[in-house]
């Protein structure tokens, strides 16, 4: 089937199986490698993106699904090279280890923001629990979320 | 992730994924799709077909009518009901909800697809029984509507029939409902749930001890557990839960969920 | 949520360097990972590529008596296939470290004639995409004849239960007695023995998110493979493979850039990799695996579940501990992929943190009909000091003294450092009972009554528990023979390369895979003060290729070393660099010593002169592209490399005594929990994680590693497990079943640090990051206090505790 989207400002256009996952379509078909999967089952939250303003994890999704739709994923936070107050957070609370899961942490992160702009650490986490890390024990990244928290 | 083959259709009407619903056989209706597309990453499920809710009118909307029922479209997610000015009616539809897994399920999960997937260890089949939720479902002969204590049939298996769809959910006027849970990890999948109302006496309405919710009721909070007890359930025993322990936590749960209700 | 409180005791006996070291300078690594620009396995791709999928056993224990490949074969777009007695023709079975009769299992890379657990690799598909490749692998038709499974490891040696590997003539892999000191003495002595029925540590694992891949290229005009994986131990991978596959090293070559968590669990990842080989070498084209989250939880490296029974514990009144003496019995799942190691490295900590003189420990590992075991973050070690942690905790209460006293009683003390274990061990420096004091302190043990009180009002039953553990690091690799006295392996080595190249940019190359530990950043750190520039000029390169030669034998990140092995290898190759750098310069002024120099503001200069200067930008043309005329006997490269070889003697085989690690950085935690006794539900309210590692590169990471090892001690010991049912099959074989904690799940933390240097390493600096489980020991002794019940499981779930209740009012 025929699938146009537009992933951070750029549209593509390309036939696609109706059985492909969003994920598999971004990392496969369209080289958009930053978003991630770690699981089978929608539990980990690596491969949130943003598709029309609302936060999803791209592996419980088809692509056919996205047909038309505005995508934002990891790649189109920063401006070419320069990182958004979150990613600058991320970093200077060492949020990140493998930097694995980061993707889909600052997506979870950047939507919150967005609909909250001042975030309790209650909400922060609340917001966060779709998305698992293995490496930080999440204190760093709600320390960071909390740090841009207006 | 790698599903089986399927096709895919988007009807543009009610009307229309009620007919290609009818004359596929291996057509499924595709909500939310937070449980129907796992069910496909495992290959345990692979229908021919999916038929796409998603952006069908009909199937979505929250009204309050003047009596106090709210009318729920079956494509509601939990994200848009938890927002919803008129669902604050019945304060325990939202408060759950956003108990329900995480943002990113919670904003494409629908009303209509927790029930009808009927996954013994969902939230919202008992709290559907306990507030007396009505559904309407839809077929090639119109409309027929069933309580939701005739709604759940057995494990993932409902009311709606081959080449039916559930369009909504209405749920009378209250407030005196509680609910609560045991679950893995905080606001995680539930081992044991109940759902309480009170109208009078109390009715509860007990997840994950048998396929479809149990009910119980009691005069008041106090006697719940008696009657739990009194209704011999026999939970299944699975990795998270022994049937005994299941038992225990529905008689803790019950009268939590009760006492909630009543001190509303 | 989170508040520090960082404390430095006893004063460096090593120079402690002063600059970028100690800082917590933010990484390197971090800009690309978070603009989604790192380079994960899956991320590679080339052209024309294949995708494998893995058909795997259903069953636990079956003879395989038909393999069918032909329908898939048909399929547009399949390009082939390969099975298990393919496999067995193309290579020999792997190298097993185990003496007999664990020594006479065949290992293959697909299952041959049988499989032994559920979801074992047993035909290998590839075709065009991934999801065809797994259309195709549904065709394959494998018959099986269903066999009894083993799942329980205390019946495994029984008579009439079915036997795994008929090679090995029964399910005993490997068994060996472990004695020191004089027990019955310690028992003669003893007021009172008190003895301990059984105590099991659970399977679980660390799951790091991104699961094990990989993308092999063949040159078939070489002979050689390209392996791009996120294998974290390549050297191993490269042992197990070259022999198997009848190559020579060299012909397989590692390629690594960002890896998504290892954990250890990415260690032994040799039986995949080798199927991907050969189907690259036999379609001729690249062969890409994911393994995807389920494959991970059936069949990749669960960590060690280990059985401690009989155990019997000598004692005085006033809580003096003398000896002990236990049964270990380790499952080790269907194959023998990295053990039977798990059989010896407990012995790096075999007195935990105590003065225990006396011990004994049968040790047994058997086989089951389950996952394959290997290094799990804590590796073996973490079981044992559970053990011990536990032991402390059940003598407390058996003698109705106070776990805090106990500890500080036995804890081996500051003044005895370093201090000589009963089995040979040195435990490097480290001040236990000050650590605990500071644990206590930053969840106000001194109002815990007041706090119960309050809970108890609540309904709630307030429990607190301390788990104190050693995270040993640099393991002497000596400590094989003890398992098997053949194996040729000793010591331990880790090489990096520091180099100017020709426009003065320093190059450091390590010979690890790091999967989150910033390693860019603190290798940064230690040439930045040794070569007195800004971390910002030094540029590590990402990840690791064994085509760059600056990898050893041990090379890897695991087992806690990097901050001992890693950072000294940098710091010799830096000084040798920083030496030729003035060796050039002195050539270059005519003749000046290097007395007479220093490195400084990017270059070398004259001490007395620093008008005299020669920016590295000169020092690298000079000797890349610009070199006629100097003397000939200048003996310059600017291209540095240098092997770490820490200071280890092969241990005693006999007497099984010997310094099986270099340090021991160690770790104190305190959990308090509320029971809600209706239920068993507990809620972790209070926690704190107290470290020493030595000298500190940078505090952020360390900190780092602290907690992520304590939020993995917590998923294990309320969460996570890997129950089997009867028939071998795996309960928790996705996140759903599996619950890992998220955010939510996660407790107030606060961190303490202590630094007590290592006497015996470069830096001062320590191993660390595995943490030794001290959070599963903490919770789990919060618990008992709680319920006042004996825990004697690793692995508490709310249903347990609420049983623990129930045997409470019986
Ligand atoms: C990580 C994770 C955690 C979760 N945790 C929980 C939890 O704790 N509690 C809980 O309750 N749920 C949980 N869920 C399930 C989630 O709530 C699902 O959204 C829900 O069960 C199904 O809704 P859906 O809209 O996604 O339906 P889908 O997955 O699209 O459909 C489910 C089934 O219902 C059928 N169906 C859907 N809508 C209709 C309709 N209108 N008419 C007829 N048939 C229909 C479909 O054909 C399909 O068979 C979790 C899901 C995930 C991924
Ligand atoms: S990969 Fe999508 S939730 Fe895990
Ligand atoms: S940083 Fe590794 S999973 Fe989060």
């Amino acid at each position: 089937m025929d699938v146009t989207v537009t992933v951070n400002g750029t549209t593509y256009e390309r036939d696609v199986e109706p059985r492909k996952l969003l994920i598999h379509f971004l990392r496969d078909d369209l080289d958009l490698t930053g978003s991630h999967v770690g699981c089978d089952t929608g539990n980990c939250g690596a491969c949130s993106v943003i598709v029309d303003g609302v936060l999803v994890k791209s592996c419980m999704l088809l692509a056919v699904q996205a047909n038309g739709a505005s995508i934002e994923t990891v790649e189109g936070l920063a401006e070419g090279d320069e990182l958004t107050p979150l990613q600058l957070a991320f970093n200077e609370h060492h949020a990140l280890q493998c930097g694995y899961c980061t993707p889909g942490m600052l997506m979870s992160a950047t939507a919150l923001l967005r609909e909250n702009p001042s975030p309790s650490e209650d909400e922060i986490a609340k917001a966060l629990q779709g998305n698992i890390c293995r490496c930080t024990g999440y204190w760093n990244i709600v320390e960071a979320v909390k740090s841009v928290a207006k | 992730m790698l599903l089986r083959e399927v096709e895919y259709a988007k009807p543009g009407s009610v009307a229309e994924a009620l007919e290609l619903l009818a004359a596929n056989d291996g057509a499924r209706a595709l909500a939310g799709g937070q449980t129907l597309i796992n069910v496909m990453k495992a290959r345990a499920a692979s229908p021919d077909m999916l038929v796409d809710l998603n952006g069908l009118d009909d199937l979505t909307g929250i009204e309050l009518a003047g009596d106090g029922t709210l009318t729920i479209g079956a494509m509601t997610t939990y994200t848009e009901l938890m927002g919803s000015a008129e669902a604050k009616a019945r304060p325990i539809l939202g408060e759950v909800c956003a108990t329900i897994a995480d943002v990113q399920v919670r904003n494409r999960g629908t009303i209509g697809g927790n029930v009808c997937s009927n996954d013994p260890t969902n939230h919202l089949p008992p709290l559907m029984v306990s507030v007396g939720a009505r559904m309407t479902i839809a077929g090639a002969d119109g409309e027929r509507e069933v309580s939701a204590e005739e709604f759940f049939l057995g494990v993932y298996l409902t009311a709606v029939g081959p080449g039916e769809l559930l369009t909504r959910i209405s749920i009378p006027a209250g407030k005196k409902d509680g609910f609560a849970a045991v679950t893995l990890g905080a606001d995680g999948t539930c081992i044991a749930n109940a759902a309480a109302t009170v109208n009078g006496s109390v009715r509860v309405a007990l997840g994950c001890v048998d396929a479809v919710p149990v009910i119980v009721t009691a005069e008041s909070a106090d006697g719940v557990a008696d009657a739990v007890r009194a209704a011999n359930l026999e939970p299944p025993s699975d990795v998270h839960a022994s049937s005994e322990y299941r038992t225990h936590l529905a008689e803790v749960l019950a009268t939590r969920a009760a006492q909630e209700a009543s001190a509303r | 949520m989170i508040q520090s409180s960082e404390t430095t005791l006893a004063p460096a006996p090593v120079e402690v360097q002063k600059g970028w070291g100690g800082q917590s300078v933010k990484r390197k690594e971090d800009k690309r990972l978070l603009q989604g620009e790192g380079v994960f396995v899956d991320d590679v791709k080339r052209h024309g590529m294949g995708y494998l999928h893995f058909v795997r056993s259903p069953y636990a224990h079956a003879h395989i008596t038909r393999v069918d490949v032909s329908a898939a074969e048909a399929i547009d777009g399949v390009y082939g296939t390969l099975t298990g007695e393919e496999v067995a023709a193309l290579t020999d079975p792997f190298f097993q470290i185990s003496s007999v009769p664990g020594a006479n299992i065949k290992d293959f890379s697909l299952a041959v004639g049988k499989v032994r657990y559920v979801g074992e690799p047993v035909v290998a598909v590839v075709a065009e995409t991934r999801e065809l490749a797994r259309d195709a692998s549904e065709l394959v038709e494998v018959d099986y004849e269903p066999l009894a499974a083993v799942v329980d490891a205390r019946v495994a040696q029984d008579s009439d239960t079915p036997v795994l590997h008929d090679d090995a003539g029964g399910n005993l892999m490997w068994s060996g007695l472990y004695s020191w000191g004089d027990l019955d003495a310690a028992f003669a002595e003893a007021d009172r023995v008190v003895k301990i029925p059984e105590l099991h540590f659970h399977r679980f694992n660390s799951t790091p998110l991104e699961c094990d891949g990989a993308l092999v290229e063949y040159n078939r005009g070489v002979s050689q493979w390209t392996i791009h994986t996120n294998n974290q131990f390549p050297g191993f991978a490269a042992i197990m493979m070259g022999p198997a596959m009848k190559v020579g090293l060299d012909k397989l070559r590692f390629v690594t850039q960002d890896i998504g968590g290892g954990f250890g669990n990415k260690i032994t990842s040799h039986p995949q990799l080798v199927v991907c080989c050969l189907l690259a070498r036999k379609l001729n084209r690249p062969v890409q695996w994911t393994e995807w989250r389920t494959d991970f939880h059936l069949s990749m490296s669960h960590g060690n579940e280990r059985w401690f029974r009989d155990t019997e514990v000598a004692v005085k009144d006033d809580g003096t501990l003398l000896g002990f003496r236990t049964k270990a019995l380790d499952d080790a799942g269907a194959w023998l992929r990295y053990e039977p190691l798990g059989g010896v490295i407990w012995a790096q900590v075999t007195p935990g943190m105590y003065r225990w003189k006396h011990i004994e420990l049968e040790f047994t590992q058997v086989a089951t009909n389950k996952a394959p075991v290997s290094p799990n973050r804590g590796y073996s070690r973490m079981q044992h000091l559970w053990f011990t942690e536990r032991v402390i905790d059940i003598v407390a209460r058996e003698l109705d003294l106070d776990p805090v006293e106990v500890r500080k009683r036995n804890y081996v003390r500051a003044e005895d450092m370093p201090y000589t274990t009963p089995n040979g061990c040195v435990y490097d420096s480290g001040d236990y009972a000050a650590m605990l004091d500071l644990a206590l302190g930053l969840v106000g043990y001194d109002s815990m009554e007041a706090r119960r009180a309050d809970a108890k009002e609540r309904g709630k039953l307030l429990g607190v528990g301390i788990g104190s553990t050693l995270d040993s690091g640099t393991n002497n690799f000596g400590q094989s023979r003890l398992i098997n006295p053949e194996l040729q392996f000793s010591g331990n080595n880790e090489v990096a390369t520091v180099k100017l190249d020709i426009f003065g940019e320093i190059v450091v190359t390590l010979g690890t895979t790091p999967q989150g530990q910033g390693h860019e950043t603190t290798a940064a750190q230690v040439v930045a003060d040794i070569l007195n520039c800004s971390v910002d000029d030094v540029h590590v390169r990402a990840g690791h290729d064994s085509y760059w030669n600056s990898h050893a034998g041990f090379s890897g990140t695991y087992a806690s070393q990097f901050a001992v092995t890693g950072l000294s290898a940098v710091k010799g190759a830096t000084e040798m660099l920083a030496a030729e750098i003035k060796k050039l310069a002195g050539a270059v002024f005519g003749g000046v010593p290097a007395e007479a120099l220093e490195l400084a503001d990017g270059g070398v200069r004259i001490k007395e002169s620093p008008d005299a200067f020669l920016p590295f930008m000169a020092c690298g043309a000079i000797i890349n592209a610009n070199n006629a005329g100097l003397p000939e006997d200048l003996d310059v490269t600017l291209n540095c490399r240098y092997v770490y070889r820490p200071p280890f003697e092969v241990p005693d085989v006999e007497t099984k005594m010997g310094n099986l690690t270099l340090t021991y950085a160690c770790q104190v935690h305190v959990a308090v929990v509320e029971v809600d006794p209706e239920t068993g539900a507990y809620e972790i309210v209070d926690y704190a994680a107290v470290d020493d590692c030595g000298k500190r590169i940078n505090p952020q990471i360390v900190e780092g590693q602290v907690m992520g090892a304590t939020a993995q001690a917590i998923g294990a010991a309320v969460h996570e497990t890997y129950e089997y049912d009867e028939d071998g099959n795996l309960l928790t074989p996705n996140f759903y079943d599996y619950h890992v904690p998220h955010a939510l799940d996660m407790p107030p933390l606060a961190t303490g640090a202590i630094e007590s240097p290592s006497p015996f390493t470069p830096l001062g600096t320590k191993g660390m990051g595995e943490g030794g489980g001290a959070g599963i020991h903490a919770v789990c002794a919060a618990i008992q206090d709680a319920t006042g019940q004996i825990v004697t499981d690793s692995h508490n779930p709310y249903q347990r505790v609420w049983r623990l209740l129930q045997e409470a009012k019986a």
